[in-house]
């Protein structure tokens, strides 16, 4: 195999976007796309004081795509200068993933309770939380409470139902984020008195999240 | 009850207060103190059952603002004592994803049983969590903690380490004080665990 069929479809996945990856529902989605949603998802968890929508497809796509240019590379010269840049693109790409999931742990590890609730009330298409990390965040709130009973909630007389809810730690959805807007988006209410604004496409603002929560769900802003 | 002017809930006040002042990474769990804020608790409790009782027999409501003083304070006492046990949980899971799967030996000592318990349930569930990410691939999430800047980077050897195998299988002697250009990727938890310095 020559050195250029190798590169081919490294440098077509990566920059030019035209490689295509065939996804389940017989839709095609170009690598270049995979990775803008996936950069995106990353951006708005980061900002977002509330756990989003998991985007546990499209990190599968991203990580399949990670281990196949892997694959590619391993026959490179190492000394080449492209191996260095793709090695380099490799490794933001994992840089984004891996902290992408850690912030969403760090939710995860934070809101327990509430997050937890709230998932037992949504509709299947809906959960926030993919399989994993809804298995994992159940486990952490069993360890936490276990912990807390063994030290100190078994020695505490008159302990209500009341009580546990008091320890429930919930996000702040007023607080305000930096939004950008993706599409035009006519009427959008802000503040208590019915005030409205419309957000044109790329202008960006100062808001509390609750107000605009919705159109991050739709992809017509996002966070920055 | 009342002993020189001490306030209900002071010493768990004082447990939260330790903590934050505290240096170490984790200071020693504060038995005794945890215990007396416990025993404040069940003896406020009990007073407080004893007047309440006698108020639902004679109706006297003379004694009422003391009971919702002592309910403050109870509860005042719960709160503190679940933030001292919280916040050693955090500096606990911190660890976790400092020194990986097993805690330092000096850092045990500190912890009362039911934190290494509660470390090694959280430290597996993690690491399950870690495996199944990808459709059974994993990754390594305590990794690239930092965005990558450059591929490779200097470091200098602390100690003597011994042989390292890198992932294209050339095998490197980590010897104190030697200076190595290594892939980032491959060196970082060394780095982290104070084997290596990062120098520039």
């Amino acid at each position: 195999m020559s050195e250029s069929d190798i590169i081919e479809p490294l440098s077509d996945s990566e920059h030019n976007g035209e490689y295509e990856d065939q996804v389940e529902e017989e839709e095609l989605i170009t690598a270049q796309k995979v990775l803008e949603i996936v950069e995106t998802a990353w951006q708005n968890e980061l900002c977002a004081p509330e756990i989003l929508q998991h985007q546990a497809d499209m990190l599968e796509l991203m990580l399949g795509q990670v281990a196949h240019m892997e694959e590619n590379m391993k026959d490179l010269d190492k000394n080449d200068f492209r191996f260095i840049v793709h090695q380099m693109e490799l490794e933001r790409i994992r840089y984004v993933i891996a902290s992408y999931l850690r912030c969403r742990l760090q939710k995860i590890e934070t809101f327990t309770r509430h997050i937890l609730n709230e998932e037992e009330s949504r509709d299947v298409s809906e959960k926030r939380l993919s399989a994993e990390e809804s298995k994992y965040a159940q486990e952490y709130a069993d360890n936490v409470e276990q912990y807390f009973q063994h030290v100190a909630l078994q020695y505490m007389p008159n302990m209500q139902r009341a009580e546990a809810e008091q320890r429930i730690v919930r996000p702040n959805l007023l607080s305000h984020v930096f939004i950008k807007a993706n599409v035009d988006v006519p009427a959008v209410v802000v503040g208590v008195d019915d005030e409205e604004v419309d957000l044109t496409a790329g202008s960006q603002h100062i808001i509390p999240y609750q107000l605009v929560s919705d159109l991050i769900h739709k992809n017509q802003a996002q966070l920055i | 009850m009342a002993k020189s002017n001490k306030m209900f809930a002071d010493k768990a006040f004082e447990l939260i207060k330790e903590l934050e002042r505290s240096s170490q990474t984790i200071p020693p769990f504060d038995d005794d103190g945890v215990r007396q804020v416990l025993e404040e608790i069940k003896a406020i409790f009990e007073e407080n059952c004893a007047q309440a009782a006698n108020y639902s027999t004679s109706g006297d409501r003379t004694l009422w603002p003391l009971l919702n003083f002592r309910h403050a304070a109870l509860q005042r006492n719960k709160r503190c004592l679940l933030t001292y046990l919280y916040q050693r949980l955090l500096r606990i899971k911190a660890l976790r994803w400092e020194f990986g799967p097993i805690i330092p030996e000096d850092i045990k000592t500190s912890l009362c049983e039911p934190e290494v318990n509660f470390f090694n349930t959280y430290s597996k569930s993690l690491a399950s969590y870690m495996r199944s990410i990808g459709d059974g691939q994993g990754i390594d999430l305590t990794g690239d903690l930092r965005p990558p800047k450059s591929l490779y980077i200097e470091v200098r050897c602390i100690v003597d380490y011994g042989k390292f195998e890198l992932e294209d299988g050339e095998v490197i002697y980590l010897k104190k004080n030697s200076q190595h250009y290594l892939p980032r990727a491959q060196v970082e938890t060394l780095v982290r665990q104070g084997i290596l310095q990062h120098i520039t």
